[in-house]
């Protein structure tokens, strides 16, 4: 039994950490809009969605390679979050954080609809070839990890390191962090909040748009794709701190390493139950989040 | 049209008018019809063209003249694969539109909430939902249901693993009402074989990776894997059993496996994925013009039903020449088994009714002949195997 | 027609009723609560269990039994989240429901997992005529939301609302002052939730049939814009937003009717659409809901 228990684990460490940086990206979006614009903006699943179509279409219907896809993947989702803001939710912000929040779902609504409307129900696939996995064999037990999945893992440490290159270097990175820890000193040094909130929807829902679409490759699309992962990515975000860009990093890492190790003790049935148990658990101990709310 | 219109037959009658054009407008009030199908929610990938099935149907039959000189007229709503709004929809298919029966509700949990509203108000109910429990309530005979139960479903299964010499079967399902009895009858059947059930994994179907699930059924080193589960995971699946360098057998319903998910898998992923779905003779004409009007030459099992429900209601209605759900209720077996001429056709059997002759209909799914409970008598299976993204029919019996 | 019309007023009072302890957790005491259809869900399933699958209680005491229980998780979720700040508190509600839909879709021995429940009684089904037991329902649903509307008004215009409203606007100024906050949330929160399993139980009994797929946060979802649409802090509000949403749910089935040239699923889409749109389309005329709290409001300091 414990032999057995050895054996699995190094596989389901493995698997986990590869659904969390797939998690990952949707992750620092949605966090990264919370930390711009103080709300929770629960579009992100349609705009994962919206990403995975975007690839999809670049890749299927116009015969693009995967990378240049991906490009379709951030840029679609990142304008129409940005212009959804304008339009939809930033009146509403005035009125209060949740009032946004709320309508932020409706909207995730209409837009998943408009994708339905579009394309349909019907599942649909990327142009890719499926290879077999590589196996390591460990002595005391066989790991398998699949090139597809190493690929993606890789994309997402990609977009990662520049994300944080970008906040960490550049002028526009620092203006957004600036806002993101104190909106009214910002203010005061002559940093425009409204630019920076746009860039926060445009970076954000990209950064989620790419998420959708490697979520897709590994799967197959509908207009559901976000959907299902969504209560995932929240989880993440809250787990590592709502607002902190390492936190959901850690956050994803938790989600998604403890989805997989819960299949020790529980039924697979049960996995999106873990997410939640992880953010109680993590919230009682720290109650804002594993590293805090510090943006960066 | 009578004088003594009230607004809402006014309304009625021009939504008709406009719906249809360039057919016939029958004297006489048109026969009601409702369609209610998973078109948004989980069942999204199949309620589309299980809604075709019967527009198309409904269509030859008022191209035909109709049922009687009746128009018929459809009445379509979406069940968002959630019980609550199918309730609320089915509400106004029977108080509204006062149709005769509700067809091609999918998904065990929509069925058995609209199913009260059905038997109380005598609306007839098709459903293509496959918990066993659905025929069990006390449903007064309002109730056909075309996809076989677990028992049928799971014995031919069995026999056909059992011949292809399985000994050893995992089972991967998806959290459904018929995960668990499936699980319990194939356990049952499989020994007949010298076969047996090695486990089973059930997934929660919302999941995107399905990689630690199905390195727990590759640890009990079955020889065949059963894909208990619908399109969307069954891909994820699929392509996983397949990285995992996994060469044994295969299986998965019809409806799981069909010609959409072929489309969007790479052919050695899905290569000697075997399906079985109760199925008409070979070569039946009904399943040819279901080709043709859903324009893929592999319908799938939920679409051959609904375009069954759609053929089913308008000849019990022409057989009882009344279009109430009491009307099918008493009429639907006589036009349906028990003798007569052949017919798998809506038109040629409303045809022969009209000369007073008795019918004996089959159509796209299989041979249409129902227990008083409702549910399908023993039918052939169709058995295919899936080769170069496209399914090559191994038998059928 | 008309037995049509009842049933969906019977829907909008169970809405109504929801989003009345919606408003007790939130409006009143500013905890957002996004764990609505968990609630429901625990409403639902004990009056359910006990009227019809554990043991055969009679209606009212199943019904008592439901409002206990889900008082109690209440009480439970809100010590439990007592310290998060709103968005945490948001994603944690979500979360239960969730929770609560994956319990009772796998523990089958107990709740018959996702086969769902069937033949729960309601008052005198099988004995009247289907559109009399509509009827009566209908009834028995008004006076419930009236009465709730009562209590609920008055603990709005009680000097425990009054409390709970400081709660809302500042938490910490209302502790500085002496009043024992957690308390006063726990309470609100348990009320809240009580309700919210009120209308769970009637909505069993109304349906006859509870599953766990029909406990989405969709519903949740509904329930908030409902209350966001009335008016966020006010009674009135609730239930008016309530029937607006279910009329938006149900008259959309008639505008896309009248679509020609759409197939079927485009035409689902456009009623999808069309509801959520709608919705936003009232929150951005009447960003307050139509009815408004009044009282003096210092102005929400712009988030950014």
């Amino acid at each position: 039994m414990l032999s057995d228990l050895i054996g699995e684990l190094p596989q389901l460490l493995v698997n986990g950490l590869v659904a969390g940086t797939i998690l990952a990206l949707p992750a620092i979006g949605f966090t990264a809009i919370y930390a711009v614009l103080r709300f929770p903006n629960f579009a992100i699943a349609s705009h994962a969605t919206m990403g995975a179509y975007a690839g999809y279409v670049a890749n299927v219907w116009l015969g693009l390679p995967v990378i240049p896809s991906l490009l379709a993947a951030f840029v679609v989702p990142a304008l129409s979050g940005m212009a959804c803001d304008e339009v939809v939710l930033k009146p509403l912000r005035r009125t209060g954080p949740l009032t946004a929040a709320i309508a932020a779902v409706a909207l995730t609504i209409a837009l998943e609809n408009v994708i339905r409307f579009v394309f349909g129900n019907d599942l649909r696939g990327y142009d890719l070839p499926v290879w077999r996995d590589w196996r390591f064999d460990l002595g005391f037990a066989v790991l398998r990890v699949g090139p597809q999945q190493v690929e993606n893992a890789a994309i997402s440490v990609a977009v990662m390191a520049m994300v944080f290159l970008f906040l960490a270097f550049t002028r526009t990175g620092k203006m957004m962090r600036a806002v993101a820890d104190n909106p009214m000193l910002a203010g005061i040094k002559g940093i425009n909040a409204d630019t920076v909130a746009r860039l926060g929807s445009f970076m954000g829902m990209g950064l989620v748009g790419v998420g959708g679409m490697l979520l897709g490759l590994d799967t197959s699309i509908d207009p559901l794709t976000g959907f299902r992962a969504v209560l995932s990515v929240f989880a993440a975000a809250v787990v590592g701190g709502l607002g902190s860009i390492p936190g959901a990093v850690v956050g994803a890492a938790v989600v998604g390493v403890g989805e997989e190790l819960s299949l020790l003790v529980l039924d697979a049935s049960y996995r999106t139950a873990v997410g939640f148990l992880a953010i109680v658990v993590v919230l009682l101990v720290r109650p804002r989040g594993i590293l805090g709310e510090r943006a960066f | 049209m009578p004088m003594s219109l009230n607004r809402r037959g006014l309304l009625a009658g021009t939504a008709a008018a406009l719906a249809a054009p360039s057919v016939i407008r029958a004297q006489a009030e048109p026969i009601r019809l409702g369609a209610l199908n998973p078109l948004t929610g989980a069942g999204g990938p199949y309620g589309p063209s299980m809604r075709k099935a019967i527009e198309g149907i409904v269509e030859a039959v008022n191209a035909a003249g109709g049922i009687g000189g009746r128009r018929v007229q459809l009445f379509g709503e979406d069940t968002q694969t959630n019980p609550d709004a199918a309730v609320r929809a089915a509400r106004k298919l029977i108080d509204v539109d006062r149709v005769a029966a509700i067809m091609g509700t999918w998904a065990s949990a929509v069925t058995t909430a609209v199913a009260p509203l059905c038997w109380e108000s005598r609306t007839m109910l098709f459903t293509v939902s496959g918990a066993d429990s659905i025929t069990q309530l006390p449903h007064r005979g309002f109730i056909i249901r075309t996809q076989p139960n677990s028992s049928l479903q799971i014995t031919k299964l069995a026999e056909f693993l059992g011949e292809r010499g399985a000994r050893n079967i995992f089972i991967l399902a998806a959290q459904t009402p018929f995960a668990e009895p499936n699980r319990v009858i194939l356990e049952r059947e499989m020994p007949k074989y010298g076969g047996r059930v090695a486990g089973q994994v059930i997934y929660d179907r919302d999941k995107t990776v399905f990689r630690s699930e199905v390195d727990q059924a590759l640890r009990a080193r079955p020889d065949y894997i059963f894909l208990n589960g619908y399109t969307p995971d069954v891909t994820i699946i699929l392509r996983e059993l397949f990285r995992a360098g996994w060469t044994g057998g295969k299986v998965a319903p019809a409806y799981a496996v069909n010609q959409r998910l072929l489309d969007s898998l790479p052919a050695e992923v899905t290569n000697g994925t075997v399906t079985w779905a109760p199925s008409p003779d070979v070569e039946s004409p009904a399943f040819k013009r279901l080709q043709a009007l859903l324009g893929t030459n592999d319908p799938d099992p939920y679409s051959c039903q609904t375009n069954d429900h759609a053929s089913l209601a308008c000849l019990a209605i022409a057989r009882a020449g009344a279009a109430t759900g009491e009307a099918i209720r008493e009429h639907v077996r006589q036009i349906s088994q028990g003798g007569g001429e052949r017919v798998t056709d809506v038109v040629e059997g409303l045809r022969l009714l009209r000369e007073g002759r008795k019918i004996d209909y089959a159509g796209a799914s299989g041979a249409c002949d129902f227990t008083d409970t409702g549910d399908i008598l023993t039918c052939p299976f169709r058995y295919e195997i899936a080769e170069g993204a496209k399914l090559r029919t191994l038998r059928i019996a | 027609m008309e037995n049509y019309l009842v049933a969906m007023a019977v829907f909008a009072g169970l809405y109504g009723l929801m989003a009345l302890g919606l408003n007790v957790i939130w409006g009143m005491a500013g905890m957002i609560n996004l764990g609505l259809v968990g609630f429901m869900a625990v409403g639902a399933y004990t009056s359910a269990l006990l009227t019809v699958r554990h043991a055969t209680w009679p209606i009212p005491l199943g019904i008592l039994a439901a409002v206990l229980v889900t008082a109690t998780a209440g009480a439970l979720v809100a010590r439990i989240t007592a310290r998060m700040r709103g968005d945490y508190l948001a994603i944690v509600t979500l979360g239960f429901s969730e929770v609560v839909r994956l319990v009772a879709a796998n523990e089958i021995r107990f709740t018959n997992g996702t086969d769902g429940i069937s033949a729960i009684p309601g008052p005198w089904r099988g004995e009247v005529a289907p559109a009399t037991f509509n009827l009566i329902f209908l009834g028995l649903t008004a006076l419930a939301v009236l009465v709730v509307y009562l209590v609920c008004q008055r603990i709005r215009h009680s000097p425990y609302g009054r409390v709970l409203r400081a709660i809302r606007d500042d938490d910490q100024v209302t502790a500085v002052a002496g009043k024992p906050v957690l308390r006063f949330k726990t309470e609100a929160f348990a009320v809240g939730a009580a309700i919210t399993g009120f209308a769970g139980a009637l909505y069993g009994h109304y349906n006859a049939y509870i599953a766990p797929e029909g406990f989405v946060p969709l519903i949740t979802i509904y329930v908030v814009l409902a209350l966001t649409a009335g008016g966020t802090g006010t009674n009135a509000g609730a239930v008016v937003g309530a029937v607006l949403v279910v009329a938006f749910m149900e008259g959309t089935r008639f505008v896309v009717a009248a679509i020609p040239g759409l197939a079927a699923v485009q035409i689902a889409a456009v009623r999808e659409f069309l509801i959520a749109a709608l919705l936003i389309l009232l929150l951005r005329v009447r960003p307050q809901g139509l009815f408004p709290e009044r009282h003096i409001r210092h102005p929400v300091p712009d988030p950014r």
